[in-house]
């Protein structure tokens, strides 16, 4: 079974795995855009914990997930460049949490804030040099025949829906791409947010 | 580079450093620290992946060479034993001012 879902708390996250597999759903994997697959079993009460990170390389990950699995944490779901790392607790020494304490648990937030801050400044770069390509006309990068917007009746609509669809095969990859951007903005804003009251939320307890 | 920038340590980095004076993996650190602290500290997996790759950022531990291709080994560098010895004096210092003022002597 797939689920559509998409959080910006892990602790939101965590209860939410754990709630399906109370129903009989096991969390299987987990897909880009927000698609979580489960599969039927045994209803029961785990304990998932999410930590978020991407690596370098393999043998940084394999030397990460083994520390995990030494301290009683199975690896339940991630990659290299997933973000999200699913765990769940395999013996008695792994304890309830795979954060000791607050700042780190947080600083899960500030990891993912600053990938979706990577990911708008690529793509303000790549609209820069679209604009700059184009003259910084954005509307010209769509349509190229010249003088096609003071054509009239026959001829304009002829040369219009010739051209239409390379002028989308043009523009898609652009709204597209600026879609996802806007989605990353808010994200970031939103982990940026958890952050700083979690962060906060430390301090006035000291 | 300033070190005492980075004091006060926390306890979990406190921990790891003294730990690593003799190279260790990372599981290798969690066990030890719980052990000098007589099972008071128990650094968590997450918490401890961090703060060696915080660690390592910082230049006072550094990789040295693992038997084991999965589990890297880490050693304190001279720079976290500077780092961790203004540490012990600056606490040895607030020690000795509370025995001044609240100690029995």
């Amino acid at each position: 079974m797939m689920k559509f879902k998409i959080f910006w708390d892990f602790d939101e996250e965590e209860k939410y795995l754990n709630g399906m597999a109370a129903q009989g759903y096991i969390f299987k994997k987990y897909s880009i855009f927000g698609f979580y697959h489960f599969e039927p079993g045994k209803p029961q009460n785990p304990n998932y914990r999410i930590d978020y990170r991407t690596f370098r390389d393999r043998k940084e990950y394999d030397n990460y997930i083994a520390l995990f699995e030494d301290a009683g944490w199975k690896h339940v779901w991630g990659t290299k460049n997933s973000g999200n790392q699913y765990f769940l607790p395999m013996s008695e020494k792994a304890g309830t949490d795979i954060f000791s304490d607050r700042i780190s648990a947080a600083a899960r937030y500030k990891t993912l804030y600053s990938i979706c801050l990577a990911h708008v400044a690529c793509f303000i770069c790549y609209l820069s040099v679209v604009l700059l390509c184009s003259g910084g006309n954005l509307s010209g990068i769509a349509f190229l025949t010249p003088d096609l917007w003071e054509r009239t009746g026959k001829d304009f609509w002829s040369a219009f829906f010739f051209e239409l669809p390379f002028a989308l095969f043009r523009v898609v990859p652009l709204i597209f791409l600026a879609v996802v951007a806007i989605f990353y903005c808010y994200w970031g804003t939103k982990a940026r947010k958890i952050y700083k009251l979690s962060i906060n939320e430390q301090n006035s307890h000291e | 580079m300033n070190p005492e920038k980075h004091l006060p340590l926390t306890e979990t980095t406190f921990y790891i450093l003294l730990s690593l004076l003799e190279p260790g993996h990372g599981y290798a650190v969690m066990q030890k620290a719980e052990e000098l602290s007589g099972g008071r500290v128990r650094i968590a997996a997450g918490t401890m992946y961090g703060a060696l790759d915080n660690l390592l950022r910082q230049k006072m531990i550094e990789p040295v060479l693992s038997k084991d291709p999965r589990r890297k080994m880490y050693q304190t560098t001279a720079k976290g034993a500077h780092v961790l010895r203004l540490e012990s004096e600056r606490l040895k210092h607030m020690l000795d001012i509370y025995n001044r003022i609240q100690g029995d002597g």
